[in-house]
């Protein structure tokens, strides 16, 4: 999942060209810029990219030491279990349950504002959110609030379609109706 | 871009909404240096640029006038503060403007000035409970979006910010604000923006919600003027400007005498320093008390005592009954002495315990500077004194002389005749 088309998104979402991105023999997604310059591997390649980004979320990923070593934690975080988990049954419903809880008390992964980290998340748990029926999705309201708020950018959404959240505002005019 | 000067006093919850969203757009906001609240802002000068004399007010680089919080907040802020392109989100971020001036104001106010001692407490209060109704609006609206208005911060999220800041600093104290999780996120949230950081400095949320304090309010009558009198004499020549001031506009809103106390607070260090600091020096006192023997100090201290300026008084444990092992009593005395620590400067007393085990009593002689009960100047100082009774004592008269003498030489009885057992000396 976290492979050569999420690398291409989050370019995109950075404002920055890709360069060549492609799995290489051993199937690890590698970054060719130029000639003969490669970077391999997922996080190596996100952050290469945020260096050469001037928006918002490069600049906040690097605002501090911590920042940046949380947000690397995530990035590993979304490549060795969000993809994955996110196709398996038990682990998927695990996963959302623990986003959900996170997003109670935040508003982003890491500090107050959107970074690199909320990006590969949201790109690695897009698919099993597209997956979720309406009432599923009022079950993870939390999380649900972080997604649609992500998705609302239009460098975020990049011309794909919005995921329906809205039976969420109904919930909350008439609370039991989905019960 | 807008550029200009504010005019404020320091802490203003009205003026964070302009300066927040200068930190987002790049206006160059300036504030007034050498504002005076209550001198300033009632010079013909100002009158003239602003008839209503309140506060903030901004005066933009190329001499146009501006009031009303909101307005400035607007001047001074971008685009995409203002909801960007989008007519409904512009719509919206009015929306809550308005929601902020109407709901969440008047109830932050009507909850939290009382506890500052800048409103009178009123009986069957609903304050709490419409300030409650309010916060589970918000917390409601929360839930599904991160932001009030939009997908990014703009002036809603900015004006219902500075409207909620009195209430989490004083009285949203952890078990009640955790039934709001939703707006303790986004407030966090916002809270922790670097423009926000930039302007709302050392902000910390409330641990301990204030409980009121009928002290704090006469105190507060007294200095801006109020019908009670009970603020020593030195007091008003300090500060006869605030007084005048305040007299002049006593009809006026109440909020303009809340906007003072606002302006007024942050200033108070030592609160004994608002009083003349007279001849007597208790340094010297408590040296001579503390090298010399009680035929020495005691003269001395009557020969150096400063009735103008200093008061003797006798405080008596409104519990005497009960008391029961002595040593308990005599921590009872250490630690009362303890929370009292800033008071030591300007301070001194000789508590005794008198009687044994299961019969005793508690009894002692204070000085300090001032005429009035001086625990009253700090909230700090207030944890114990009101489990006693407290008499001033005449400074001149012979009666005062012996007690101070048998308390200060740790020596006599009670009244009932329980022998000195053990003193304790505050200096």
């Amino acid at each position: 999942m976290c492979d050569v088309a999420v690398v291409k998104k989050i370019a995109n979402c950075l404002g920055v060209a890709p360069g060549k991105v492609q799995l290489n023999d051993e199937q690890v997604v590698t970054r060719t810029i130029g000639q003969n310059k490669t970077v391999q591997g997922f996080a190596t390649i996100l952050e290469s990219l945020a260096r050469e980004s001037k928006s918002e979320a490069a600049q906040n990923s690097t605002s501090t030491k911590e920042v940046k070593a949380q947000v690397y934690q995530w990035l590993e975080f979304a490549v060795l279990y969000v993809a994955p988990g996110s196709k398996d049954k038990y682990v998927s419903k695990q996963l959302l349950a623990d986003f959900n809880k996170l997003f109670i008390s935040k508003s982003y992964l890491v500090g107050n504002f959107i970074t690199l980290a909320d990006l590969a998340v949201y790109y690695a748990i897009y698919d099993l959110m597209k997956s979720l029926s309406p009432v599923d999705k009022e079950n993870y309201l939390n999380l649900s609030r972080w997604f649609d708020h992500l998705q609302q950018r239009p460098e975020v959404h990049q011309g794909e379609p919005l995921l329906n959240f809205t039976t969420i505002y109904l919930h909350g005019w008439a609370t039991g109706t989905h019960i | 871009m807008a550029t200009g000067t504010l005019y404020t006093y320091p802490e203003n919850f009205r003026a964070y909404k302009a300066l927040i969203a200068a930190q987002y757009s790049g206006a160059k906001v300036k504030v007034a240096d050498n504002f005076k609240f209550g001198e300033t802002n009632k010079s013909a000068e100002f009158l003239k640029k602003f008839p209503s004399g309140k506060v903030p007010a901004f005066e933009t680089a190329d001499g146009k006038y501006l009031s009303e919080s909101n307005a400035i907040a607007y001047y001074v802020a971008n685009e995409q503060l203002r909801g960007g392109k989008c007519p409904f989100v512009q719509a919206q971020v009015q929306q809550w403007v308005s929601f902020a001036d109407n709901e969440i104001v008047p109830a932050s106010c009507a909850w939290v000035f009382p506890l500052l001692g800048i409103l009178p407490q009123q009986k069957n209060s609903t304050a709490k409970q419409d300030a409650l109704v309010v916060l589970e609006l918000l917390n409601k609206k929360l839930l599904d979006v991160t932001y009030l208005a939009g997908e990014r911060i703009s002036l809603a999220d900015i004006v219902v910010f500075s409207s909620l800041l009195h209430l989490y600093e004083y009285v949203l104290e952890p078990s009640v604000r955790s039934a709001f999780g939703n707006l303790n996120r986004w407030f966090v949230t916002i809270l922790n923006q670097p423009q926000v950081q930039a302007v709302v400095k050392d902000f910390k949320i409330c641990e301990k919600a204030l409980v009121f304090d009928p002290k704090k309010y006469a105190e507060f009558q007294a200095k801006t003027g109020g019908k009670q009198q009970q603020q020593p004499k030195q007091k008003e020549e300090k500060k006869p400007k605030e007084k005048k001031e305040a007299k002049k506009d006593e009809p006026a809103e109440e909020l303009d005498a809340a906007d003072e106390a606002l302006a007024l607070e942050p200033k108070s260090k030592d609160p004994f320093d608002a009083m003349p600091k007279g001849t007597f020096n208790f340094d010297d006192f408590k040296r001579v008390y503390s090298n010399e023997a009680e035929e020495k100090s005691i003269p001395y201290f009557f020969e150096k005592f400063d009735p103008e300026n200093y008061s003797i008084w006798f405080g008596e444990y409104k519990y005497n009954d009960e008391l029961q092992k002595v040593f308990m009593s005599c921590n009872l005395i250490t630690g009362m002495f303890q929370r009292l620590d800033k008071m030591r400067k300007q301070a001194f007393a000789s508590v005794c315990l008198f009687g044994e085990d299961n019969n005793s009593t508690i009894s002692g002689v204070w000085v300090w500077r001032g005429q009035d009960l001086a625990f009253t100047l700090s909230p700090d100082w207030q944890v114990d004194y009101e489990v006693y009774d407290w008499k001033k004592l005449d400074p001149k008269s012979e009666e005062t002389k012996k007690l101070v003498t048998q308390y200060f030489s740790w020596a006599g009885a009670d009244k009932n005749g329980r022998k000195f057992n053990q003193g304790k000396i505050f200096k």
